[in-house]
């Protein structure tokens, strides 16, 4: 059985979007207390992070790989990965600096990954 | 029998509000886009630590959780009938309720109040993409 017609499938979705609330939920924490809209002890945090982002990554790849055409024809996939792929790279290498600019650009970025992954389930064909 | 619950979903698939909400193209996507927008905004912010009950936080985490009330009010008002009889919403509901409950008692301090806590946090996500599927 496809794993897209299993129970399995909203079950990795949900832990998807848990990771999400733990991983893009301490990001924009931390990225609004660089920018000084929010004080926050979030050195804490990057526990939550990580966890969050590894649980993302495995729960991503996970779907992918349960249904591959449907996603490599998903112009929003597409949008989506082009979006992740900067995002992660701004996260690794310039956030670390904790400058205005890391931080503003990954609010733009993650907000516009989110963005885009919601839209996968309005351009499926 | 009266089901007020039921009174009020068949009262809002009434409304000018639906249709507009159902016939749109773009309106429940984008709605339903900010509610997990603010998935990760509220998500963050409960789980920083906040010993000295920060001001900011504190409003940075109401504002968070008004736009999930209120996309997702919104989106209950695009298919009322449909949710209604939904029983993953009908669970997630129930789990707000059990939240909601948790935070009238004012000591919830330590561990095993967070972790309880979590655990109904990710129920109601659970709960949530259960709705797209029944």
């Amino acid at each position: 059985m496809p794993l897209e017609n299993s129970w399995l499938f909203p079950v990795i979705e949900s832990i998807h979007v848990i990771g999400l609330a733990a991983f893009a939920g301490t990001v924009v924490l931390g990225d609004l207390s660089t920018l000084g809209l929010v004080r926050a002890e979030t050195r804490s945090l990057t526990r939550w992070t990580h966890s969050g982002l590894a649980l993302m990554l495995i729960t991503g790849a996970l779907m992918f790989f349960s249904d591959t055409a449907r996603y490599l024809h998903n112009p929003a996939f597409h949008v989506k990965i082009a979006l992740l792929v900067a995002a992660l790279i701004v996260h690794f290498a310039l956030r670390r600096s904790g400058t205005r600019l890391a931080a503003f650009l990954s609010l733009t970025l993650w907000t516009t990954v989110v963005l885009a992954a919601r839209a996968i389930a309005d351009f499926d064909v | 029998m009266f089901n007020p619950l039921l009174e009020l979903a068949r009262l809002l698939q009434d409304t000018p509000l639906r249709l507009e909400l159902s016939q749109s193209t773009w309106s429940v996507p984008i709605i339903g886009a900010i509610h997990v927008l603010a998935i990760a905004w509220f998500g963050g912010s409960v789980l920083v630590d906040d010993p000295q009950n920060d001001n900011v936080l504190r409003r940075f985490r109401w504002i968070g959780l008004s736009i999930l009330l209120f996309t997702g009010a919104l989106l209950f008002c695009s298919q009322p009938l449909r949710l209604y009889y939904s029983q993953f919403f009908r669970l997630k509901m129930l789990l707000m309720v059990l939240i909601g409950a948790s935070a009238l008692f004012p000591t919830r301090q330590g561990r095993l109040a967070m972790v309880l806590s979590l655990a109904l946090w990710a129920g109601v996500i659970l709960a949530s993409r259960g709705i797209a599927y029944r």
